[in-house]
Order: structure tokens, then C-alpha cells, then sequence
């Protein structure tokens, strides 16, 4: 059974993002960069891109309506978001890949 | 005064592979201060990261490393101990020289080709999805700054190392958006270069054209996942993984590899060839100035392969010691 667990927001800035650590259910996982785990420490020296994959999940599952609400308040930041890709976890297992 | 590199023993075969360099290195008089950092399987069966935040520390610090072959733990959730080595020290161009040595029998004479893949994104990001229960999502990630990077060395090298020809390696075809962004940014630096010949072939008329018209191909360049196969393709063409050398850059350090795997199922055995790690061992001496090192080393290596002396995998009945031995004695 596959179940909604999250969100990666992918955001246009050049730099690591400083964006909420929690936001309701959410907690920020990780911020990477081209698949490279940048946030959080230790970032490796690399050059960034300007778009950042930032990983928020719930250990319990989670509904659009949440999700559609925790973009809505980066957006309300002033971050701007470029893609978002649901988190799902199948029958419990994440059925999304860890950055390194 | 002695050069510092760290070094990865590494998993399988590679311990014994090292010993091999190690003892043609010491009958070249080479002064290296060897500096022993751990990574891959050991790490994980002692309960750490495959590759240490240690062991990432001080190649950053020393700048250098000479790595044996590791192992990839099977199962869910583990990680390429060589992979994370790339990304967390930024080594950003994976360098694959690939050319005929005497006595390693090929159709593919006088083959000298020296292969730039992009080492940080595309493919490799492994940012995946399941957007679906039955669909997966893999995301191809491709940016100007690491294809400028990659193109730019690859130029540069050329004018470094005499090089005439250098072509940039795409599917933009296809991929029109980001295989498109690669070929104009290859174009682009291109045009800074005029005098270096350069032109652009789609993958996979590169690979046919490369075993039919491969003496008229001096440098390659491309992205990550092409550069992944290509110069695996380029390596049996000069006689197989056991001979092909293969070297990491970044702005700050360098990382040299045999890019075979770790052959556990010959640990122990004496047998595996080392002569993929002892010329990525004369990539790391050429970038630390030893270039006179290199020739002798290299040409130590040709005169033992000249006299049929070879490893079960070009046919011989050489051990890796063995084999080792003569090199150096082909120093003495």
C-alpha cells in the first residue's frame, strides 16, 4: 500500500536555504544539491547549482492538504519553488532514494 | 623530501595489489610517505560509514590518494564507497587514459585516447522516486557550471598534454533539454580553444565509431553516465579492466583508481593483475611532478609485458607478486 509521507520541494536560490526546520507534522530531512547531501552538516566544497532538493517528512502519514499548505508558506516566505515531488513510502519501506 | 599521499588498501584483491605497486615503487626510489586512511567494506563490518568522515578529512588535507578496489556492500540502502569519495571531495573529472601496451594483444592497435567524464551529476545524483506504485522516477540532472567544468579541463589537458582533437559526447537528440545544455556549453568553450580540433558525436555512433575508427579519436568528453560506459568500452579495447588506469580531480585534490572491482572471489589468491593500479599509480606521480618516475615505471611495466610475462587475464600464468617482482626488477 503506498502512502503519503512528504515532500521534496526543489527551491531557485543559490545558496543553502536557511527555511523552517519544522512546519506542522514536517521536519526538514536534508538539503541536497545535484544529489549531494549539503544541509545537514558537514557540506562537502562543491559548487552549488541554484536548486535545491529540500526534503520535508512525517513519520505518520500525511495528506495533500498539508503538503499544499507547507509549500504555501515557503512560497509566503519568499521562496520560490520550481518542482515538488510527493514522499511515498510503500507498504512501510520509502520509496524514494537518500542523498549522499 | 617525500611526497605525502593517502592511500585505500581497499576490500578483495586490493590489498595485494597495493603490496604490488609498493614494491615497484620502492625498486624506482619514489619517496612517497604513504598514509594509510580507511574506507569501503571494513568500515562497514566495524560498524562506520563506508567512507569515514576522517578519511574524507585527510585527503583533503594531503590533497592526493591512491585507491585499491572496494566493495560495494549488496542490500538496501548502501552506497558506493567510490561514488560518496567523488562527491564529497568534489572530484569533479574522472580521467580515463586508455592506450595499446606491447605484449596485451587487441584489434585495436596503436589505440591512445584519453576519455574526460563528468563525475559529479546527471544520472549519478541518484535522486529517485516511485511516483507511483508501478512507475519510477529517475532524475537526470545536468548544469552548466559542472559541464563548463568538465569541458574546460578537457580542453585544458589537451593543450597541456599535446592533444589535437577533442569531441563532445551527447545524446541531445534525444535528450534535447539537458543533453542540449551539455552539447552548447562543449560548443561554447569550445570556441575558446581554436587550436584544438573539436566536434561532437552522438553516444552511441561513438561507441560504434570507436571500434571501427579508433585511431582517429584523441580525446573524448562527455557526461557522467555516457563517460561511465564509453570508458569501460575504451578499457576492454586496450585488453581488459586489469590494465586500465583511471584518475579523480577536483580543484583541491586528486584521487588515482584501478577501476576494476575488488575480485573477492580471488582474495587471497595471488592472481589478479596489477597493472591498473600501478599505472593510475604513474597518473598520481605525473601529477605530483614525478615525471621521470613515470616514464621509468611505465617503461619497466612494457618491458615486462614486451617479455611475455602477463597475469591470467591476458593469458599469462604471472602471479600479482610475481608479476609485481619483475616489474621491479626491470628497475634494478
Amino acid at each position: 500500500m503506498m502512502t503519503l509521507h512528504g515532500v521534496d520541494v526543489y527551491l531557485r536560490t543559490p545558496e543553502i536555504p536557511d527555511i523552517p526546520k519544522t512546519y506542522g507534522a514536517f521536519t526538514l530531512q536534508m538539503i541536497s544539491n545535484r544529489g549531494s547531501r549539503v544541509y545537514p552538516p558537514p557540506t562537502p566544497e562543491m559548487e552549488l547549482s541554484d536548486w535545491q532538493q529540500c526534503r520535508y517528512l512525517s513519520d505518520a502519514e500525511v495528506t495533500d492538504a498539508q503538503i499544499d499548505e507547507l509549500v504555501g508558506h515557503l512560497s509566503s516566505l519568499g521562496w520560490q519553488w520550481t518542482k515538488c515531488q510527493k514522499l511515498f513510502k510503500i507498504d512501510g519501506d520509502n520509496a524514494f532514494s537518500q542523498p549522499y | 623530501m617525500a611526497h605525502k599521499v593517502c592511500l585505500i588498501r581497499g576490500d578483495g584483491v586490493g590489498p595485494e595489489l597495493v603490496a604490488g605497486v609498493e614494491v615497484i615503487f620502492k625498486a624506482a626510489k619514489v619517496d612517497i610517505d604513504w598514509i594509510d586512511v580507511e574506507a569501503g567494506l571494513k568500515c562497514v563490518e566495524a560498524g562506520k560509514p563506508i567512507v569515514p568522515e576522517e578519511t574524507v578529512a585527510k585527503i583533503k588535507e594531503i590533497g592526493v590518494g591512491l585507491k585499491a578496489p572496494m566493495t560495494t556492500p549488496i542490500g538496501k540502502g548502501s552506497v558506493s564507497p567510490n561514488v560518496t569519495l567523488r562527491k564529497k571531495l568534489n572530484l569533479y573529472a574522472c580521467v580515463r587514459p586508455v592506450r595499446s601496451l606491447p605484449g596485451v594483444v587487441t584489434p585495436f592497435t596503436n589505440l591512445d585516447i584519453v576519455i574526460f567524464r563528468e563525475n559529479t551529476e546527471d544520472l549519478y545524483t541518484q535522486i529517485e522516486y516511485m511516483a507511483t506504485e508501478t512507475v519510477a522516477h529517475s532524475v537526470k540532472i545536468i548544469s552548466e557550471q559542472a559541464s563548463e567544468q568538465i569541458c574546460r579541463a578537457a580542453f585544458e589537458y589537451a593543450r597541456a598534454n599535446g592533444r589535437k582533437k577533442v569531441v563532445g559526447v551527447h545524446k541531445a537528440n534525444i535528450m534535447k533539454i539537458g543533453d542540449g545544455l551539455f552539447l552548447r556549453t562543449f560548443k561554447r568553450v569550445a570556441a575558446e580553444y581554436p587550436d584544438i580540433e573539436s566536434w561532437d558525436n552522438i553516444v552511441d555512433n561513438q561507441c560504434m565509431q570507436l571500434v571501427t575508427k579508433w585511431n582517429i579519436y584523441d580525446m573524448l568528453v562527455m557526461p557522467n553516465l555516457y563517460g561511465d560506459i564509453v570508458s569501460d568500452l575504451a578499457a576492454g579495447m586496450m585488453g581488459g579492466l586489469g590494465v586500465a588506469p583511471g584518475a579523480n580531480y577536483g580543484k583541491n585534490c586528486a584521487l588515482f583508481e584501478a577501476v576494476h572491482g575488488s575480485a573477492p572471489k580471488y582474495t587471497g589468491m595471488n592472481k589478479v593483475n596489477p597493472t591498473a593500479l600501478l599505472l593510475s599509480a604513474t597518473l598520481m606521480l605525473d601529477h605530483l611532478g614525478e615525471h621521470e618516475a613515470r616514464v621509468n615505471i611505465e617503461g619497466a611495466l612494457e618491458a615486462t609485458l614486451g617479455k611475455g610475462i602477463k597475469t591470467y587475464d591476458l593469458g599469462g600464468t604471472a602471479t600479482t607478486s610475481g608479476f609485481s617482482e619483475a616489474v621491479a626488477s626491470e628497475l634494478k
